[in-house]
């Protein structure tokens, strides 16, 4: 018999192939066109936000413009490394998100602005910062933001008057010095603190006066110019999570300058021979997964031992520590068997009458009660009499079969 | 696709020049390049896969317990030499377990237009029929890095036939029906017996066959003779429920039983008389019916390769009614069941009148040795359960066989091993005794 081969062949051609992979290309690239064109679309809230390059209602290039035209320069720094260079005694530092900083970075950041004649702003520091960028600072519950009177006597908030304020309430302990405004349900959402001995920090409780969409309102560009405008230069601090500083100084085990520094000892060549055998184990995986040709399934025959039901009973006797019905059993086979060689008919070979004599005159010591006692006796009342039973019954088989 | 050893060695020993002469992106690209590009072509060299010829001959039947040998022809009709590896895949029972990879796989190597012939060589462990699955090709190419890989289907089966080991007691069974047919006449008239010839009576005869019609005729006492007759029916019914599905030392009782089947047709087509056979659970799986004499064995056997035994009780008012349609005549139906308790008591034994009142009827069944191994268990109080729940079981077995002789039914229970030859036997002194 021949077969031509495409009968035969059970591979795809790659017409096939093309026809059967086009739908899923198809959809595919629907969902990557539909994904891009939905990420155009919408592009969220938080893009751009307090970036003085962004012109998003929550960009502030409103802001960096303004203070541009005041002959401030502003200078957007992303890593904690370029904010510590780049502020001194003539700048002022803009940090945007202070709860996104770490611990250690938070500790960075104290010790430059404890420097000498710093100024630094920070912008909504929750319970996250508090702690280490304002001590004795303590934050009570948020309160939503609106327009709100200084109420105090720092001259930056008394020139500007009314501004968009909220957020962060926040509360000092007796022992800090510290100027508190814009009161939001009595507790203060702008806090001005010594933070070394010549240096000064401010609190905002939220940074709605930043925002593109809200600096032309109330007293907004007032105060945020006079906050943020106050020295030369600027360094507006955006924090990123590319920031390498963010993953140093952590507690727990080796750090990665440890890491550096054991990779740093190992010699170049090592590491890429073992990338390459890293590659020559994937390409051993390839050649070792590729099975030559599928596992051919059989339908089995069920395996039942025919004697499953008798151990099945035998296990259930035992269970229920049935002696009474395994002696039964066992002196009725006795029984049976006895009668034909004894001369009994088999139909009498359970009734003692005729089987005892019958037995005992076989028998060279015919113990009449001990012989009744084990073909016909009550059921024995342990395992170990049960066994001895079991013994006693085949040798009296014995005896009656030699005798 | 399929890559080879070779490529991952070499890709390994890269990592020498990798490590030691260019550390860098460079280095990893300077030897992984030339290797990826090698692969390519080695994998664009390697002679096709789907354009392959395949041809199957060889053998489609076989005894369970031989090898069956299948050929393989593979035509090149390429440009380009194949060098590959055939997996030739059968289901797993075709070899006994462990054998599968080497007996499966082969190493072929074709010359372009040219054809060559592999062969797998099956050792099927079980009865029933081996479908060849498909053709796997591993087509290398000629650097040994890269492989093309497909797969063909070759339709062929293998017949795997019962083993009838049973048939070494062929000749003792058939020598002693030479005996019974050679004595050509036998003094007691059963049925069944044809009127064979008139004799003088010798002292010894028995009285009861004197033929006074004759004796007032001759001078001398004359005796009718009878001798057994030829032409008779039997059918043979298997049971093919849950009973039979139960393993005796590793073989389903329903082995057994086809074993015991296949003498008995084999005693009985040389004897004369006219087999038919018959195999119900609860619907007929296997029949053969109205074969000539020289074909009912064949037959017979290749009914029997692919019958498995169903786990369903089996439905023994429709098995007599099938026995009866299938036995008009008067017949010996030869019924190859259990002698468990439930079922016959239940199934059998309210039908049997129905089948006893025309017909002979004969039950065979297999016996169990551990059954009888677990009565002879001495020594704790387990081994005594056992021995009792054995004893229980041998007991049960015998009470159901006397109830069943009441009926008038033979009833032959004997151990896998000895079962054919028992069956045989009895059959043989059922036509001695002519009571078929």
């Amino acid at each position: 018999m021949t077969a031509t081969a495409t009968a035969t062949s059970l591979s795809r051609d790659p017409r096939q192939i093309w026809r059967r992979a086009r739908g899923i290309l198809l959809a595919l690239a629907l969902l990557v066109i539909a994904g891009i064109a939905m990420a155009l679309v919408r592009t969220g809230d938080q893009h751009g936000r307090l970036d003085p390059r962004s012109v998003d209602p929550n960009g502030s290039r409103a802001v960096a413009q303004l203070l541009q035209d005041r002959g401030v320069s502003v200078r957007v720094v992303t890593t904690l490394d370029e904010a510590t260079t780049a502020s001194g005694p003539d700048s002022t530092l803009l940090v945007t998100a202070p709860n996104m900083l770490t611990g250690h970075q938070q500790a960075v950041l104290r010790a430059t602005m404890e420097r000498q004649g710093s100024r630094t702003v920070l912008l909504a520091p929750g319970p996250p910062s508090t702690d280490i960028l304002a001590p004795g600072v303590t934050t009570d519950s948020p309160a939503s933001v609106r327009a709100l009177a200084p109420q105090c006597s720092l001259p930056e908030a008394r020139r500007a008057g009314t501004v968009d304020l909220g957020g962060e309430r926040y509360r000092t302990l007796a022992a800090t010095t510290s100027q508190a405004c814009y009161p939001s349900d009595g507790l203060p959402t702008l806090l001005r603190l010594k933070s070394g001995a010549d240096s000064d920090v401010t609190l905002l409780g939220s940074a709605d006066i930043l925002f593109n969409q809200r600096l032309a309102q109330q007293g907004n560009a007032s105060l945020a110019l006079q906050l943020l405008g106050s020295r030369n230069h600027l360094v507006w601090y955006l924090p990123s999570l590319t920031d390498p500083s963010a993953t140093e100084g952590e507690d727990s085990g080796e750090g990665i300058e440890s890491e550096e520094d054991f990779f740093g000892l190992i010699p170049s060549g090592w590491l890429w021979a073992t990338l390459q055998l890293a590659v020559a184990a994937l390409l051993a995986a390839i050649w070792r997964a590729r099975r030559l040709g599928p596992l051919v399934t059989e339908r089995l025959p069920v395996a039942i031992r025919a004697s499953e039901a008798t151990e099945g009973r035998s296990r259930l006797y035992h269970r229920s520590n049935a002696r009474d019905r395994a002696a039964t059993v066992l002196r009725s086979a006795t029984r049976t068997r006895l009668a034909p060689l004894v001369g009994i008919p088999a139909t009498e070979a359970h009734s003692p009458e005729s089987l005892l004599p019958a037995v005992s005159a076989r028998l060279t010591d015919g113990d009449g009660t001990r012989l009744r006692d084990l073909l016909f006796g009550p059921a024995p009342a342990d395992d170990a009499a049960l066994i001895l039973l079991a013994d006693q019954l085949d040798a009296l088989e014995r005896e009656v079969r030699t005798s | 696709m399929a890559l080879t050893g070779r490529t991952a060695l070499l890709a390994a020993i890269g990592s020498l020049p990798v490590g030691i002469l260019a550390p860098s992106w460079t280095g990893m690209l300077a030897i992984n390049a030339p290797l990826s590009l090698a692969i390519l072509c080695d994998y664009a060299l390697a002679a096709p896969v789907r354009t392959l010829q395949f041809a199957r001959s060889g053998d489609t039947t076989v005894r369970l317990g031989d090898s069956a040998q299948v050929q393989l022809t593979v035509t090149n009709r390429s440009r380009r030499r194949l060098r590959a590896q055939i997996r030739d895949a059968w289901p797993p029972s075709s070899w006994p377990s462990g054998a599968e990879q080497g007996a499966s796989r082969h190493k072929i190597d074709v010359p372009a237009g040219e054809r060559r012939r592999v062969t797998t060589v099956l050792r099927p462990t079980r009865r029933g029929d081996r479908p060849a699955e498909r053709i796997t090709v591993r087509s290398f190419g000629p650097l040994g890095l890269a492989a093309r890989q497909g797969s063909h289907r070759v339709p062929w089966t293998v017949r795997v036939l019962p083993p009838f080991t049973s048939r070494k007691h062929l000749p003792s069974r058939l020598a002693r029906l030479r005996e019974l047919d050679g004595r050509t006449s036998v003094l007691t008239r059963g049925q069944g017996t044809e009127f064979d010839s008139l004799r003088e009576y010798v002292p010894g005869d028995d009285t009861r066959s004197i033929d006074w019609r004759a004796t007032a005729r001759h001078s001398s006492v004359a005796v009718r003779t009878w001798r057994p007759e030829r032409d008779r029916h039997i059918l043979i019914v298997l049971d093919t429920g849950r009973t039979s599905a139960g393993r005796v030392g590793d073989v389903p009782r329903l082995d057994a039983a086809l074993d015991a089947a296949l003498l008995l047709t084999a005693l009985a087509t040389r004897a004369g008389d006219r087999v038919d056979l018959l195999a119900y659970d609860r619907r007929i799986r296997a029949r053969v019916q109205g074969r000539a004499a020289g074909d009912v064995l064949p037959a017979m056997v290749n009914a029997l390769a692919t019958l498995e035994p169903e786990l369903v009780e089996t439905d023994a008012r429709g098995l007599s009614a099938a026995a009866l349609a299938g036995a008009p005549r008067r017949s010996l139906i030869v019924l190859l069941s259990g002698l468990e308790a439930a079922p016959i008591e239940e199934g059998l034994l309210p039908v049997l009148p129905q089948l006893t009142q025309r017909h002979t009827v004969l039950l065979a069944s297999v016996a169990d040795p551990h059954a009888e191994q677990m009565t002879k268990a001495r020594g704790s109080a387990q081994a005594v359960y056992e021995a009792a729940a054995g004893t229980q079981a041998q007991a049960q077995r015998r009470q159901v066989s006397e109830q069943l002789q009441r009926h008038g039914v033979t009833v032959v229970d004997a151990i896998p091993e000895e079962l054919a030859p028992a069956l045989a036997d009895a059959y043989l002194a059922l036509k001695a005794a002519g009571r078929l």
